[in-house]
């Protein structure tokens, strides 16, 4: 028989507690990609060799990204009784002196970054770790995080991704239980819609109207998808979310799912995440062996498999038409709409399929098990909740940023990012990669919102904040980002096909100092033609770079075109 | 690539979801580019038209229809990598393999040295933006990069100054 | 729109009214409005529209104002459909300056072509402010749109799939897998016939047709056994005289269609002097 073995919680719960506080030292690596290639690999294996040449009594293990990459490689030393400490900058070289310390009951002060004495997992579950180390200083007074508000990555860094029992130990997939087995499909779609969820993936599109609009769509076989293709580049929020949590985007998706009524999901993850990939193949594995993925889930009526597709390194195809075309087996170029992926025809192999982002999905979860309500108290009206950013290029702390939305970018830069790197000036940030727009330091009071970065000529995008000082030339920013469009356009549409590809032209000839006052007026009507004659969002959006530079740094543009 | 591998990549995909990039995927991993032979078999094995699966292998940068060197180096030119100072190391590391910039038939950035011993190609981002400027060889990627460091880099593959 | 939909099971398609340029017209409900306003003589440029293919919507030339409830938007005519009162411009200032980029775009695409240049100069614009791609071996002669009408006709309605696009963005062209003669190709040549710039060149000599722009492919044609001309591909013709019952196919194979003709109506004749008619041709699949 098919018999799913039914989900036993409780007792993974109290093994994944175990693991998380065990009755003898824990050391955890952080291993997400960022700082296994800053050295966590090599700190791993070092540690790996002293522990096992002296027993069993130190327990190692691996974890995902807190978020402060700057300080990778870091890890977490759990002691019992005492606080978690998180050392940072670890190096190979470190690691004796801390296995030392940590069989000594202690921690090397001089490599910590913060102590947690406990962590909130927001769904219900506490881990009270324990008090003292007080010359460590607390998590919430280290500036880079006392800004921060974590929802979406309540557990990365703290947990084993790999570990299915440490997720259901901090409250996974109780949301999941509650949902299938407690309430009506259509009563999730409606706590989703209470939240005021609005898709992460870049429009802000309400996620629950969404689901509402494919729930109702006719037809009994739906499929959802989960769009990991996190194409633009300086932004790596969706990786880190698989990578240090996998569990949760599975379970929002069996939330979705259920709530949907689609017994199939798909996560279109693109190439270049090969450690995101292995890490969600292993987790929906383990889903599965749990029951939590396969047939009658929770011992209900209710089958449910998501399957992973990998993408092909073509940034279009994270629009949805294009998406769809690629999982088909064909080349990801966009076609009008309707019909939209909800309706019927439009969807994937032609039936009615929701799309959402990575972050959208995990966003699912801590609003089943806290409530719409909840969720709508933080951020602003419309716009609700929290949202990760990646703020990096010229900052001085670059990492992963989780803030209420409506944050203004002084906050997120100043505050949290501790302004330039090296202390150089800040100018300017760019926000939604190729298709977002670059906003001067003097709109830094701006709130970080889907309306407010469309106000100043940007959008929200996926969540890549990338910084730029004042050695940073605007218009090579414009044509970074019209080359970077012209590569990437799929070729359908002439507008976009051939219009960027003379933008770029037109700005190559004004960085070689060869522009003329009239390429600028050139420039500017191409990039308006694109933007109002495109297919595709790709083309619609990709001269606003051009735009916003045009807009706010015309004097850069100027000292270059002959008189 | 022979049959029995190729029927073996083809015989894990059991949903259409996927299916073909999926496989020319796994032949690109294995043999480092798709072989013309291997679309062929493909081709007909899937009855899927040659001109398709051609179309596909053009438009996507991961595929590649040339071999590539035994060492295959990849330069993030991704945002946080530009601002970072990609385009430099992306000349230095033309210069220390002694590639000139070729112009492209297809859009794709990928020049191979005389010896074959280097591949040098483009990315859009590996995710690992915090420690741009990012390059990767054979799957290991490199943070912090700039001109002076990438020697020593190189010298872990075998690259020697001439 | 597929035929079934057109009424074949004898409901009639519900009548809407549009407005075209301020002007009233009749359009069938859920029509492309492109085709309605053609047939209403609106000067629309197009170049990837067929009205027997899927809405494409990449050429962009067919941009029309559409109203709204009082707002306006811009989009292709040929991915738009019918519906009551639909309210639509094809020359507002708006439209007519981001046409004339587009036609400029083209005109520095394609700068072979004799069909962009008549048509751009149709609505004014003569020259292009755009480096022109200058290729001296095109096999599409400097006149290729990337309309996407051949590949679609070959991939969709021929069912052949020799050729399509390659690469991507702007190094976007049409083609065969490595730019070679392609097996695949039945030289039906409904490629040349559908391309609005006359680009694909094809030709019949020697008893092939020779694809020039696919590689140079030749496909036998077919002799007529009566008159001796060569008059289709054979591929073709054996994919057609497979829908055909067997006494007719034998009759037809091997004709060219002017003997082919003849000797349907010598059939027919004999047939009705005798009084009564053998059903040769297979009923079509509904
Ligand atoms: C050119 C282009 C690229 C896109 N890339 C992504 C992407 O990488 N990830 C993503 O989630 N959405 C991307 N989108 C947006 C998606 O099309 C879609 O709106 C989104 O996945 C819907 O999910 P959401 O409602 O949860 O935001 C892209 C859109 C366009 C036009
Ligand atoms: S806008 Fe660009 S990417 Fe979108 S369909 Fe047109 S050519 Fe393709
Ligand atoms: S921009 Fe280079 S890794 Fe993201
Ligand atoms: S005819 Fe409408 S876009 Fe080409």
């Amino acid at each position: 028989m098919t018999g799913a073995a039914e989900a036993d919680l409780p007792a993974r719960e109290a093994a994944g507690l175990r693991k998380l506080k065990p009755d003898r030292p824990r050391i955890a690596v952080g291993l997400a990609t960022c700082g296994a290639a800053m050295g966590g690999d090599r700190v791993y294996r070092r540690f790996q060799e002293i522990i096992g040449a002296g027993g069993d009594d130190i327990m190692l293990t691996k974890t995902g990204c807190i978020g402060y990459c700057r300080e990778e490689p870091q890890v977490n030393i759990t002691i019992p009784g005492r606080p978690l400490v998180i050392l940072h900058r670890v190096d190979a070289d470190d690691v004796e002196e801390i296995v030392t310390a940590v069989r000594a009951g202690e921690v090397p002060y001089e490599m910590a970054l913060c102590r947690v004495p406990s962590w909130d997992h927001v769904t219900g579950t506490t881990v009270e770790y324990g008090g003292g180390f007080d010359r460590i200083p607390l998590y919430q007074d280290v500036r880079f995080f006392s800004h921060q508000k974590k929802v979406v990555l309540r557990n990365a860094g703290f947990i084993n991704p790999e570990d299915i029992d440490e997720y259901i130990a901090v409250g996974g997939y109780a949301a999941a239980k509650t949902a299938l087995t407690e309430m009506e499909p259509d009563a999730v779609v409606a706590e989703v819609e209470r939240s005021g969820l609005r898709g992460r993936g870049g429009a802000g599109f309400p996620t629950g109207l969404k689901w509402r609009i494919t729930r109702k769509a006719p037809g009994d076989e739906k499929y959802i998808i989960c769009n990991a293709d996190e194409g633009d580049p300086g932004a790596y929020m969706n990786r880190n979310e698989m990578e240090s949590d996998p569990h949760m985007l599975i379970e929002g998706m069996i939330i979705g799912a259920y709530a949907i009524g689609a017994r199939e999901g798909l996560i279109y993850l693109r190439a270049e995440y090969p450690l995101a990939i292995r890490r969600l193949e292993l987790a929906i594995a383990q889903a599965r062996t749990c029951g939590l993925l396969g047939e009658r889930i929770f011992g209900t009526g209710f089958d449910f498999e998501i399957r992973i597709v990998t993408g092909a390194g073509a940034f279009v195809c994270g629009e949805s038409t294009a998406l769809i075309a690629s999982i088909e087996g064909r080349t990801g170029r966009p076609h009008p709409r309707p019909p939209r992926l909800t309706d019927i025809g439009g969807g994937l192999w032609k039936k009615p399929t929701d799309l959402n982002n990575v972050e959208t999905w995990c966003n699912v979860p801590v609003i089943i098990q806290n409530g719409g309500d909840w969720y709508a108290r933080i951020g602003t009206e419309k716009n609700t909740g929290t949202k990760v950013f990646s703020l990096v290029g010229k900052v001085d702390r670059v990492g992963l940023v989780e803030v209420p939305l409506g944050t203004s970018l002084n906050t997120i830069v100043f505050d949290i990012g501790n302004g330039g790197s090296q202390g150089k000036k800040v100018k300017a940030v760019q926000t939604g990669g190729p298709s977002g727009g670059c906003i001067p330091v003097r709109l830094f009071d701006t709130p970080v919102d889907y309306e407010n970065l469309n106000r100043v000529g940007s959008i929200m995008g996926s969540g890549g904040i990338v910084v730029m000082d004042e050695e940073t030339n605007m218009v090579d920013i414009a044509r970074y980002f019209v080359n970077f469009a012209t590569g990437e356009s799929c070729g359908k549409c002439v507008p976009c096909r051939e219009g960027l590809k003379h933008t770029l032209l037109l700005l190559n000839k004004i960085m070689a100092g060869k522009g003329t006052e009239k390429d600028l007026d050139t420039l500017g009507l191409l990039a308006d033609t694109i933007q109002k004659t495109s297919l595709c969002g790709l083309g619609q959006l990709a001269p606003n770079p051009v735009l916003t530079t045009l807009a706010y740094f015309r004097e850069e543009y100027g000292a270059l075109v002959k008189k | 690539m022979d049959e029995k591998t190729l029927d073996d990549v083809i015989s894990r995909y059991d949903s259409p979801s996927g299916r073909l990039l999926g496989i020319l995927g796994e032949i690109q991993n294995r043999e480092g580019y798709v072989p013309r032979d291997a679309l062929e078999m493909l081709s007909a094995k899937l009855d899927v038209r040659l001109s398709q699966l051609y179309g596909l292998v053009t438009f996507y940068s991961f595929f590649s229809l040339k071999p590539v060197g035994d060492h295959v180096i990849t330069v993030c030119m991704g945002t946080a990598c530009h601002v970072r100072g990609a385009v430099e190391v992306l000349a230095a590391l033309e210069q220390l393999l002694g590639i000139e910039d070729e112009a492209t038939q297809d859009g794709k950035f990928s020049v191979t040295t005389e010896d074959n011993r280097f591949t040098l190609e483009i990315a859009r981002c590996f995710g690992a933006c915090s420690m741009a400027p990012v390059v990767e060889i054979d799957g290991n990627l490199y943070g912090y990069v700039t001109p002076e460091t990438l020697p020593g880099i190189l010298g872990n593959y075998g690259w020697r100054e001439s | 729109m597929t035929h079934e939909e057109i009424g074949l099971s004898g409901t009639p398609k519900k009548s809407v009214t549009i407005v075209i340029d301020g002007r009233k017209c009749r359009a069938d409900e859920g029509e492309i409005v492109l085709s309605a306003a053609l047939r209403e003589g609106a000067a629309i440029p197009h170049l990837c529209y067929e009205a027997s293919l899927d809405p494409y919507g990449a050429c962009r030339l067919c941009m029309v104002e559409v109203c709204h409830n009082g707002k306006t938007s811009m989009v292709t005519a040929c991915t738009l459909h019918a519906t009551e009162g639909l309210e639509i411009r094809t020359d507002t200032p708006e439209i007519v300056k981001y046409r004339n980029v587009l036609f400029e775009l083209y005109l520095a695409e394609a700068p072979k072509s004799d069909v962009i240049k008549e048509m751009a100069a149709r609505y004014g614009v003569t020259r292009t402010r755009f480096l022109k791609k200058i290729d001296t071996d095109d096999p599409l002669g400097g006149s290729c749109v990337l309309c996407g009408l051949c590949v679609r006709v070959c991939n969709e309605i021929m069912g052949a799939g020799a050729i399509g696009f390659v690469n991507r963005g702007p190094y976007t062209v049409v083609g065969t897998p490595f730019f070679e003669a392609n097996t695949d190709c039945i030289g039906c040549g409904a490629c040349a016939n559908v391309c609005p710039t006359h680009a694909i060149r094809i030709e019949d000599r020697d008893g092939e047709r020779v694809m020039h722009s696919w590689g140079g492919g030749r496909v036998r044609l077919a002799q007529c056994g009566v008159c001796g001309k060569y008059y289709a591909p054979g591929a073709l013709t054996a994919a057609t005289l497979a829908r055909l019952l067997p006494p007719l196919r034998d009759d037809l194979a091997g004709l060219c269609p002017a003997c082919r003709a003849k000797r349907i109506a010598d059939e027919e004749i004999r047939v009705n002097m005798r009084g009564g008619a053998d059903h040769h041709v297979r009923p079509r699949r509904s």
